[in-house]
């Protein structure tokens, strides 16, 4: 991770970070935090404590999001709000879509057509408050007859970082388990990088091709990183950590709390594998609920 | 016989009683999931629910997810899609019967703000935003919308943001902006009973709570809200009813939910 971070991400990089509440790449946002990032365009349809860390460290010059929460209690991403209603430790500039507008933006920036139709959204906020996607919604008659239609604009983000569960030396990747918007999301991204848990041989993936969700051809780099997704969840191999979301909560409610929470987790521990033996033997094992790979 | 129910866990009552077995719903985060997995657990066992990000969940689940996104909620799950189905093939194409989204903050027409409080652009309070709740509120059939609060705040004439769309200003607007028809909110459920929406799109209170009065209602919303005259009171819970409820609120706090004050 700190080999990929340093050689595709410098200073006011382009990025859509993958993961909906899953499979959120937390073990990026990490190194990107130890490794000091700033003025990055962080685009993401749930933000969540992933997105919370960035804005928190100061990564974080434009966002575009459809929401920044942390969904256990549900409490609130304090470092979002400071940032938004302070401007502190940094302002930030938002932008916003609705999840099915994401999906859809992402969906004709995979396909290489010039819009989709998307959610009716006019007359909400999302609609009229504009900030710097001044085009991120249209509207045009339907050619076809029967009144006005809501589209969106394709949306090609320069990098992508995708969680997934495991790939092949070539880069095929594969998930299981829910997908939401991924599939078109990875497509869209000019360059992709996945971060497995792990990697596996050629033959183990083509026992599930229909589990592929990047073939090996649009995938330009692989990282291989256990854990990665914690303290979300990944399918079939751990489940969301509870008492990390809560602890995350409880610390980030003052600056001083999230700083304390930066050094103890992130830097400290050097790396991804330093956080998770932070973690501890006893956490994992609770974590660890599926032993079985039940999939084969 | 009915036994006494405090009027959050009355609100769960009421929410549930509102769902038909066997119906497809569209589930939104938060105390919706619970309201459908009391259903689930007393007279609707056969419904099926669909969750944004591609879940399919057709039966009890072992644990209560903390969201959508908690993946014990596709533990035994028959269906993991993505979202192009769940939103567009499934809830825009009319194939889910009910949906049930949060609503933070509603107003008159039934539009709901989860972005801001103020100002967008300097906010007093900045909420998360939309997720999915736009689509399940601009696209959803049957839209119930549920609200845990019974505070002023919650309930201004107008929001400061729309972010999931109500019937917007009223009078058919909503229609005439190209939204399908047979969508935009149904009903409210809130701790003082069910409120619905007139042929103008506002919202009245239809039936209440025991022990909620007209005055309180007025007291309640940021607007002269209208109270139907001889407004029936919703009947409370069986002590079967309360026993599950209670049992689901235990297992909610286990998972981390925080609850009312109160």
């Amino acid at each position: 991770m700190r080999e990929a971070v340093a050689r595709y991400v410098p200073d006011g990089q382009e990025l859509l970070i993958g993961g909906f509440a899953f499979s959120d790449p937390t073990a990026l946002a990490h190194e990107l935090i130890r490794q000091q990032r700033r003025r990055l365009f962080v685009m993401k349809t749930s933000g969540g404590v992933l997105v919370d860390q960035l804005v928190g460290a100061g990564c974080v010059e434009r966002l575009l999001s459809c929401h920044v929460w942390n969904s256990v209690g549900p409490v609130a991403a304090h470092c979002f709000r400071r940032a938004l209603e302070q401007r502190k430790p940094l302002p930030i500039q938002i932008e916003e879509l609705s999840y099915g507008a994401f999906t859809m933006s992402l969906l004709a920036g995979a396909c290489d057509l010039p819009f989709m139709p998307a959610t009716p959204v006019q007359g909400t906020g999302h609609f009229t408050q504009r900030t710097f996607m001044p085009e991120k919604f249209g509207v045009v008659e339907n050619p076809f007859g029967g009144g006005p239609v809501c589209v969106v604009p394709p949306l090609k983000p320069a990098l992508g970082f995708f969680h997934v569960h495991r790939v092949d030396p070539y880069g095929n990747a594969q998930l299981f388990g829910p997908s939401g918007e991924f599939r078109y999301a990875m497509a869209a991204c000019k360059k992709l990088i996945v971060i497995a848990e792990e990697l596996v041989d050629t033959e183990v993936i083509r026992e599930r091709p229909e589990a592929t969700v990047a073939p090996g051809f649009i995938v330009e780099a692989v990282v291989i990183e256990p854990w990665a997704a914690h303290p979300t969840d990944a399918y079939g191999y751990y489940y969301r950590d509870l008492p990390h979301h809560a602890l995350y909560g409880e610390m980030t409610r003052t600056e001083e709390g999230f700083e304390r929470y930066v050094d103890e987790w992130i830097v400290a521990t050097g790396n991804h594998a330093g956080f998770v033996a932070k973690l501890g033997e006893e956490r994992i094992a609770e974590l660890l609920v599926r032993k079985d790979r039940w999939w084969k | 016989m009915e036994v006494s129910a405090t009027r959050f866990e009355q609100m769960f009552l009421t929410g549930a009683r509102c769902i038909k077995d066997g119906a497809v719903l569209f589930v939104g985060f938060h105390w919706p999931m619970l309201i459908a997995r009391i259903a689930r657990r007393l007279h609707a066992p056969n419904i099926v629910i669909v969750y944004e990000n591609g879940i399919v969940e057709d039966r009890l689940t072992p644990i209560l997810p903390t969201s959508p996104c908690d993946l014990t909620a596709a533990e035994q799950a028959t269906t993991c899609a993505g979202s192009l189905e769940t939103l567009f093939m499934w809830l825009a194409a009319g194939r889910v019967e009910m949906t049930l989204v949060e609503a933070a903050i509603v107003d008159r027409y039934g539009n709901i703000n989860t972005t801001a409080v103020g100002p967008y652009l300097q906010p007093k309070v900045r909420l998360p935003g939309s997720g999915g709740g736009t689509e399940l509120s601009s696209l959803g059939r049957d839209l119930l919308l549920v609200s845990a609060s019974a505070n002023q705040r919650s309930y201004p004439a107008s929001v400061d943001y729309i972010t999931s769309p109500g019937y917007l200003g009223g009078g058919g607007e909503r229609e005439r902006l190209g939204y399908k028809p047979g969508t935009g909110p149904k009903a409210l459920v809130n701790p003082l009973g069910i409120f619905r929406f007139d042929d103008n799109g506002e919202m009245y209170a239809a039936e209440l709570h025991a022990g909620v009065s007209a005055d309180e209602v007025r007291a309640t919303f940021g607007w002269p809200i209208k109270v139907q005259p001889g407004c029936k009171v919703l009947p409370g819970p069986t002590a079967h009813e309360l026993t599950i409820i209670r049992e689901e609120l235990a297992h909610a706090k286990k998972r981390y939910y925080l609850m009312p004050e109160g």
